[in-house]
This record gives structure tokens, sequence and C-alpha cells, in this order.
């Protein structure tokens, strides 16, 4: 019988060919797209697994992805340094003993006064000016880090050696016995544990479930004509079982071609995807996009199982006897229960949006994981139930024939006709709940300020502690006039304004690690009117300074309150921040940023008081989230593409002979546009408004901030892929045209 | 004035007839299926088209329908050229002066059946409510009551073709073409629905164009013509059916 099978498929005739190589495309999509994610989840591993031993200042002894602990710790500092906008990691160390473990990608630690650099900044340091950027780093180079300890090839990191005794005072030091090995515990620079996860399981639910709807569609092509064919098998004889592995067989043998074939549709674009910028937003290595053999196996092995799975579930739904073909259960109608899943998931994230949220990381995680995945199941569970109730109030009211023609379908086998659009759906929900998520966070935390002149503002703060009861404590007690002599002599330097920490808590209290509220004198604020001006007659201002893109800067400077502090006190009280206002050029900017870092080692790199915004983990997810949002798009749109095919030939006859009735073509279209569209239009307005609504629970909840609107990079994506997907089903009336011509109806 | 000139002033065909081809020829590929064929059809007349398979018949009957176009020859109805009209003119002439009954699978499966009887109507732009009431007229002059609501899929074989005469009466149509209209149905079955259409057709003076190869309901017609090998060979009066 298999054997039966498989000439069936192979020389079954033109119907069977169609079938066998649309069916096999389909899957060759669907495969070649999720090697495609495959790649990249293991491109993200690995460029994030080479980012790990920056993180190795991040977590206890006990984390997991760490090697034996060494008896002679490293002092290691981890800052993060800019140059222009690009960022550069910086580990400064200390060895206490010969045993300290060596990151990796060099041979040996640098000791006091040498450094390794990437290949990336060892030519930028050789390009550019000492004063803008090499003076930073004290010592000399005596090696390059290695592409084992390189996220891209293109990182700019630095490892600076210093005697143990020095590093070890320095604020934010601390011992490392291990360099950690893999992406676990918290990261400061890349992505960490539970992001990595959220990640994956995010893009595979999002990439998987359109995957799994096309294939399924593809496998279910023309289904009522082959039925009908396996009908008249049984009438010469083939028992039920007999018939269901000549479907079995058939349904195999596409689905390995269409792997056979997804394999090499991988191959094709794995030169392309290298050369295409990446999805991280930085390059990856070579090696980086690959397929493990494990993942080989279980696509080339999984997807044809699967096939073969669902052609034998296919069957059981239906019964083919001699005479003919039956469904042996009419679908039930969905039942309104189908839409409590949806409402049970806004209850969580509502719940606690209300209540706060948990107090471990680990439980928001989970919290907030479980609401977005029970929304998401729920639109997809409510789907079939609005559909049916939407397509029956159209069908009981409409006088235009495509309404009630398209209406009683979709009514008839709702779930049918959300299935062709659900990948669609969960695409867009993920969109909206990403894209809503990242531009309220990017939008409070990352846009620089439209107020003139801040951008061209460096801060350097000194604070490292602060006391019990909140004032800040600072590691510099006065600001040498030398200092402030060398930053005022940099060209394209107009001011250097020095904060003092205020006495008693006169200012405003502190909100953040970015707001700095202090006081100043107002003979030097005036050449920086940007960050605010005095009353008149003041000599000492109250002011509140937002380190980098942090804070409410409004387009006006401020008027600052005078303080009650003289000019000459003001001169003794310990300082908090040195302020230095620039022409705002790179050279300019640079340069100042390197005195800093040179005049106050060991505390950190100064931020730009609001600037061009770097790269940081959201902009990463923004971008990772229209990768994923665009292949959904493009996988929900064959799906559909293959799901109106598939409608219209199993309807070939009742449309044919409607149209030789007399019904005009354009009927015909409006049905097929009308079936695919409505459900599409409705359920998208339904799970996009599902997916802002889910992320303004989740950013009340956890962020106590309120959804803003996405950029139109959004709309573009959702109508462009809104717009594709009406552009697939305008592509089927050419085949509508012709299946349903005269000739079509002669043949039957 | 021309032959055709004087045909559409009197809004008949050149011979003077409710339905005219002439000279009808119409290949597939390298396959004749028609080689001159000429038949003409009075108003109110049931008019059997018969012959063996591949004969012709179902080619003639869409060449006159204006389903198909002829590769020569002319189409005349009350005083038109059928065979000259664009698609969309031939299509608006079959949705609005023509009915068609097929052998088979002529219902839309979503549709109830009197949405399918009303369904000629709603597509000339008749209000829902009118089409569905008008449709409902249909059923019990058919034998159909109580079979409003169901599906095609819930109708057996004669039900299924009583509601496609329906159908294909319920907008009054001037001509009715009917393919095969029993070729699914028992004897018994196919034998009631020839009774029911030609008490319907008789009682609105409808004229009816049907397809057959079956000499049992060719009888039901006022006259029969042969196909064979794409020519008309012969005409007879059929009494029997008169």
């Amino acid at each position: 019988m298999i054997r039966f099978g498989l000439r069936l498929t192979l020389r079954g005739g033109r119907e069977a060919a169609t079938r066998l190589v649309m069916t096999a495309v389909a899957v060759a999509l669907g495969v070649g797209l999720l090697l495609i994610m495959l790649a990249g989840i293991n491109a993200l591993n690995a460029q994030n697994g080479r980012t790990a031993w920056l993180n190795s200042g991040q977590n206890g002894p006990s984390q997991p992805g760490r090697v034996a602990p060494s008896a002679d710790p490293l002092w290691w500092v981890l800052t993060t340094d800019q140059y222009g906008t690009r960022s550069i990691d910086r580990v400064d160390l200390a060895a206490t003993g010969p045993r300290s473990p060596v990151p990796p990608g060099i041979p040996h630690l640098p000791g006091p006064g040498e450094y390794y650099a990437s290949p990336a900044l060892t030519k930028l340091l050789r390009t550019t000016p000492a004063a803008q950027l090499g003076d930073r780093f004290p010592g000399h180079r005596i090696g390059t880090i290695g592409p084992a300890a390189l996220p891209a090839p293109n990182s700019l990191i630095i490892v600076i050696g210093h005697p143990a005794r020095e590093l070890a005072k320095a604020p934010g030091a601390g011992q490392v016995t291990s360099i950690q090995t893999g992406t676990g515990g918290n990261a400061s620079v890349g992505f960490d544990t539970t992001t990595i996860e959220i990640i994956i399981a995010v893009g595979a639910l999002a990439l998987l479930f359109p995957v799994l709807i096309f294939v399924s569609t593809a496998t279910r092509l023309a289904a009522a004509r082959r039925e009908q064919r396996f009908a008249a098998i049984r009438l010469t004889g083939a028992t039920p079982r007999q018939v269901s592995v000549i479907s079995t067989v058939e349904s195999s043998l596409s689905a390995l071609a269409g792997v056979a074939a997804g394999f090499g549709l991988y191959l094709l674009l794995h030169p392309l995807l290298l050369a295409a910028p990446s999805f991280t937003g930085q390059p990856f290595a070579p090696g980086d996009l690959s397929l493990r053999l494990a993942d080989v196996l279980v696509v080339a092995i999984g997807v044809p199982v699967a096939a073969a799975v669902a052609a034998r579930i296919a069957m059981r739904r239906v019964q083919i006897t001699p005479l003919g073909v039956a469904r042996r259960v009419t679908p039930p109608a969905p039942r309104a229960w189908r839409v409590i899943p949806l409402l049970a998931g806004l209850a969580e994230l509502g719940y606690f949006a209300w209540a706060g949220p948990p107090k471990s990381s680990n439980g928001q995680v989970l919290v907030y994981f479980l609401g977005f995945l029970l929304t998401l199941a729920g639109v997809v569970i409510a789907g079939p139930w609005l559909t049916m109730a939407g397509s029956r109030i159209l069908a009981a009211r409409t006088s235009r024939p495509a309404a009630l023609i398209a209406g009683r379908r979709l009514g008839d086998n709702p779930r049918a006709a959300f299935r062709s659009v659900s990948g669609l759906i969960v695409a867009l929900f993920v969109t909206s709940v990403a894209v809503g998520i990242t531009t309220t966070i990017l939008a409070d935390h990352g846009a620089p300020t439209n107020r003139a002149g801040v951008g061209d503002v460096l801060a350097e703060s000194f604070i490292v502690n602060e006391t019990a009861s909140g004032q800040p404590i600072s590691a510099v007690a006065a600001v040498r006039s030398q200092v402030l002599a060398r930053l005022l002599s940099i060209r394209g330097v107009r001011q250097v304004a020095v904060i003092h920490i205020s006495p008693g808590g006169a200012t405003a209290p502190r909100q953040d690690e970015s707001s700095l509220p202090g006081l100043v004198s107002c003979a030097q604020l005036a050449r920086i009117p940007a960050l605010g001006r005095c009353r008149a007659g003041a000599a000492v201002a109250a002011i509140t300074v937002y380190l980098g893109q942090a804070g409410p800067h409004s387009a006006q400077a401020p008027v600052l309150p005078a303080a009650s502090v003289s000019p000459q006190r003001l001169q003794r009280l310990p300082v908090e921040t040195v302020l230095v206002g620039t022409n705002g050029s790179a050279a300019a900017i640079n340069a100042a940023w390197t005195e800093l870092e040179v005049a106050f080692p060991y505390l950190g790199p100064p931020s730009p008081v609001s600037g061009t915004p770097s790269q940081d983990v959201y902009g990463e997810l923004q971008r990772l989230s229209e990768v994923v949002i665009v292949a959904s798009l493009v996988i929900a749109g064959c799906s559909l593409a293959v799901s109106v095919a598939s409608g219209l030939t199993d309807r070939k006859r009742p449309f044919s002979l409607l149209r030789l009735a007399g019904a005009p073509l354009g009927l015909l279209r409006r049905v097929v546009a009308l079936e695919s569209a409505a459900p599409l239009a409705v359920i998208a307005l339904l799970s996009a408004g599902t997916g802002f609504l889910a992320s303004q629970l989740f950013l009340s909840s956890e962020l106590s901030e309120t959804l803003r609107p996405p950029g139109i990079a959004y709309y573009v994506i959702v109508f462009g892929g809104l717009a594709a997907s009406l552009g697939v089903i305008a592509a089927t009336f050419p085949l509508l045209d012709r299946i349903t011509g005269p000739e079509a109806a002669r043949n039957e | 004035m021309t032959e055709e000139g004087r045909a559409t002033a009197a809004g008949h065909g050149p011979g003077g007839c409710r339905l005219e081809a002439r000279d009808l020829v119409r290949s597939y590929g390298q396959t004749p299926a028609l080689r001159g064929a000429s038949v003409s059809v009075a108003a109110g007349e049931i008019l059997a088209v018969m012959g063996p398979s591949g004969s012709g018949k179902s080619t003639l009957l869409h060449c006159l329908a204006g389903i198909l176009t002829p590769d020569s020859g002319q189409v005349w109805f009350d005083g038109q050229r059928i065979d000259a009209m664009g698609e969309n003119e031939r299509s608006a002439l079959r949705r609005d002066r023509f009915g068609f009954v097929f052998q088979f699978g002529q219902l839309v499966p979503e549709l109830t059946a009197e949405e399918n009887v009303a369904l000629p109507l709603l597509l000339g732009g008749t209000r829902r409510a009118q089409a569905l009431t008008a449709a409902r007229g249909w059923f019990g002059q058919l034998g159909l009551d109580g079979l409003e609501q169901r599906r095609s899929g819930e109708l057996s074989g004669g039900q299924a073709q009583r509601v496609a005469l329906a159908r294909g009466l319920v907008a009054g149509p001037e001509i009715l073409f009917a393919d095969e209209p029993t070729g699914s149905l028992d004897s018994l079955t196919g034998e009631q629905v020839m009774n029911l259409l030609v008490a319907a057709v008789h009682e609105h003076g409808t004229t009816v164009i049907l397809v057959t190869h079956e000499a049992r309901v060719a009888a039901y017609a006022d006259r029969e013509i042969i196909v064979r090998d794409g020519l008309v060979t012969s005409l007879s009066a059929n009494w029997a059916g008169s």
C-alpha cells in the first residue's frame, strides 16, 4: 500500500503533482524560516556567550556558568565608556596573586600600566588623537584581545591592569574569583539568562505558531478534492486503514520534499543573512549564524513525522465511504467560554497593575510572562467564537450576496476561517506588546531631550554612597583649580560648573541614580544656560541635573530657586558633580570626556546630561522584535495565501456554476476577500488593542508608566503587513477567474 | 434595411424566434465540438437537446446561453446578438433574463436552501426581506415546505435539484437552460422534478432549453433536436410532451 501511495503521489496526474509541489513549497518556506530562526537563536547565544566574561563581577561565586573559584581573586571594575555614539566596555582589573583567573581572549593578566585592547579599539586608538581617547587608558598596550572574548568583530573592549591596592579602593570594585563563562545570572553587558529565555520563548512563539499554521494549512490543500479521490479508492475495495496509509504516504512525501527544499532555501539565504545587518545590532562572528547537529536532526526528522501524524489525525475526522466523503462529526459551534482565557489573562495583568508587582524578580518574570501568554492564548482561543459571532450578525442582516455567502461560510466553520489569519493575529499581538513596551521605555529613558544645548553638557558625578537619611556621600571633597583650568583650556569647552552637595537636604530629594540634586554657583551656571538660570540677584541656586537620557527635560530651561547658602560656604561643601558645557563638537566632547576620566580615575566615566542614545538592551529588544514581526508576517501571509487558494479549489464547482448563472466575477472576488479580510481586520484590531492593553497593564504595574503611542515604524509594519495580506488575497483572484471560467465548468 | 436591422426592429432573431443560433462552430483546441449547428426556439417552447456523450449538446447550450462564445456563427436573443456581447453584458443577460439548472453541485453549500433560492434576486439588487419572501413562495409550489433552513448537504438529491429549479425560476427568467437536470437522480425522483419543472414553466410562460440524453426526459419537451458530431441532425415535434 505504501508503494501504491507513492505511485499515486508521484504519478497521480497534474492535480496530484500540483498538490505535492504546493505542499512541498509551503513546508519548504516553513522549514527554511524555522532553520533561520534556529540559526539566529544560536547566533544570539554565541554572541551573548562571548559577552559573559564581562559580567564576571555581577554575580556571586555560586552563580551558574562559572568555573571553579580561584584562591587569588581579581579586583574588577567594569564600566561602559563612550566615544561618540559607540560604547567601549572597559575592565579595570588587578591580580591579587599568581592564581588569579584570566579572562578569555588574553594570554595572561595585564600588569599595572599595561592593557589589552580589542582589534577595533586598537585601530581606533591608532587613528584618534590621544587627548580625545587614548589618554583615558593608563599605560601601554601589550596585546590584542582575541575573538573568544569579543561579542562582535567590531566590539570596543579594553582590559587595563592596575596595582591591587589602588583598584581595591575604587568605588564599585569587586572581587572576582572566577570568570563567568555562560549567560547565567545578571548581566550589565548583553542579555541576562532570563532575558535570553524570554526572547527565545517569545520569538519561538511568535515565529513557530505561524510556521505550524502554515504547514498545517498547506497539508490541507485541496482537501475536499483529495478526499473525493480517496472515496473512489474505497469504492474499488480499499479499507479505511489502507486509505489512511495512502494519505500518510502522500503527506510524508511532500513534507520530505519540503524539508529538503527548506534546507536548500536556508543554504541559499545563509550568505545573504551573514551579509545583512545583524538583528542584535552587532555583526556576528563567522560561525555564529549556524545550525547544530541537534537542530538539523530535529527539523529533518520532526517535520515529516509531524506531517504524517497530522495526516492521520485529519483522516480520522472524515469518514471516507465508497460513496463519498462525509464529515464524521459536524464541528460544533464555538461556545462563549472561549473568551474566558482572554479575560483571565487581562484580569491577571490588571490585578498586578492594581496591587503592584511581585517582590522577587523571578516572580515578576513568571507573573508577566504568564499574563502575556494567557492573553495571547486567549486571543487565539476566543478568535473562532468572535469570528462566528461577527459573521452570524453579518449574514443575518446583509442584503448583499457576497456578504451573505462570506458570512455564512465564516459562520459555518469559524475555526477554519480564523486559522487562516491566526498567524497574523499572533504576530500582531506580539508586535503590539513588544513595540508598546519598548517604545514607552525608550521614550522615557532613551529619548534625547528637545532642549537646545543640553546634549552638549557632560557630567562627572562623584557620589559613591548615601547616608541612612539619604544624604549623598561624595568621593571628592573639592575639585582642584588645575583640573578646572585644564578643562577650560580645551577648545570648545565653554564653562565648567561645580555642583555641591546641599547641606541638610535643602534641595529636592534624589529620585534615582540619574537625578543629582545639589547647589550651584549662579556665576558658573550663567555660561551653561541650557541647564537653568538663576533668579535675579541670586548667587547660589538649587539645581537637579538628570544624567543620561533620564528625567523630565522640558523644552525650556527652568528658573532655579535661590538657595540660602553663601558663595563662600558653597566652596567648602563636598563636590557632588562637575558639569562641563561644550560647544557640542565631537572633538570638544571627547577631549573633555578624556580629561574628566584622567582627572578622576576609578570614579567611572562621565555621562552626557542628554545626548544621542547609545546601544542598549531596549534598542536591541526593539530590533529583535521587529525581525520577529516581519518574519511572522511573511509566514502568516504565505499561510493566508495557501488557505485562500485551498478554499477556492474546494468550492470550484458551486463558484463556477454561480458564475455561469450570471454572478459577476466581482461578486466571487468580494466573497473571497470578505471571507479573509473581514476576520483579519476585525481580529487584527482586537489583537492589537489587546496587545496594547496588556502592555499598559504591565507598564503601570512594573514601571509605573503610561503607554506611549507607537512610532511610525509600527504603523508601517502593521499596515504594511495587513496591506500585504490583502495583496495575498488579491493574488488569488486570477486563480478564481481561471477555475470558475466556462472551461472549468465544462470539464467538471 | 439589413436582415439584422429588421430582426432588431422586430425584437426577435433573424428567423423571428425567441432564441436562434445559426451555423455555430466551436472547437476546444484541435477538437471540434460544434461544426455549424443551427437551432431556434420559440417563446414558451420547451426544446429538448438530445445526443450521445461528446456530441456537443452541452457546448450548444453554453453557446445559446452566452456562457461560451462560438468561434463563428451567430446567436440571437430578443433582437440582440449574444455572441457579439462582452463578458459583462453576457453575465448581466444570464443573471437578469436567463435561469439555469445543472446536473448537480450548483447550490452554494454555506447558504440555506431559501438563501440559495433568493440568491439571483439578491444579485439583482432586491432587498433581503423581499428576496427571501419571494424565495419562500417557491418552496410550497415545489413540494419543499419545511426545508427552507436546510443546507445543501442536508438535502436529498431530488430536494437539492428542486431547490436548484426554484433558484433557476425565482427571478422570472425568460429562458431556462437545464443541463441534464435529472442526470443525478433516480427515475422516480427525476420524473417528479420534470413534472414540477414543466408545470412551473407553463404557468410562467418560460421558454426551456433542456439538454438530456434520456428519451424519457426529452418526452416532456414540445420539440426535440438531436446533436451528433457537432451538427443538429434531426428535428422532430414531440406530441407526447405537449
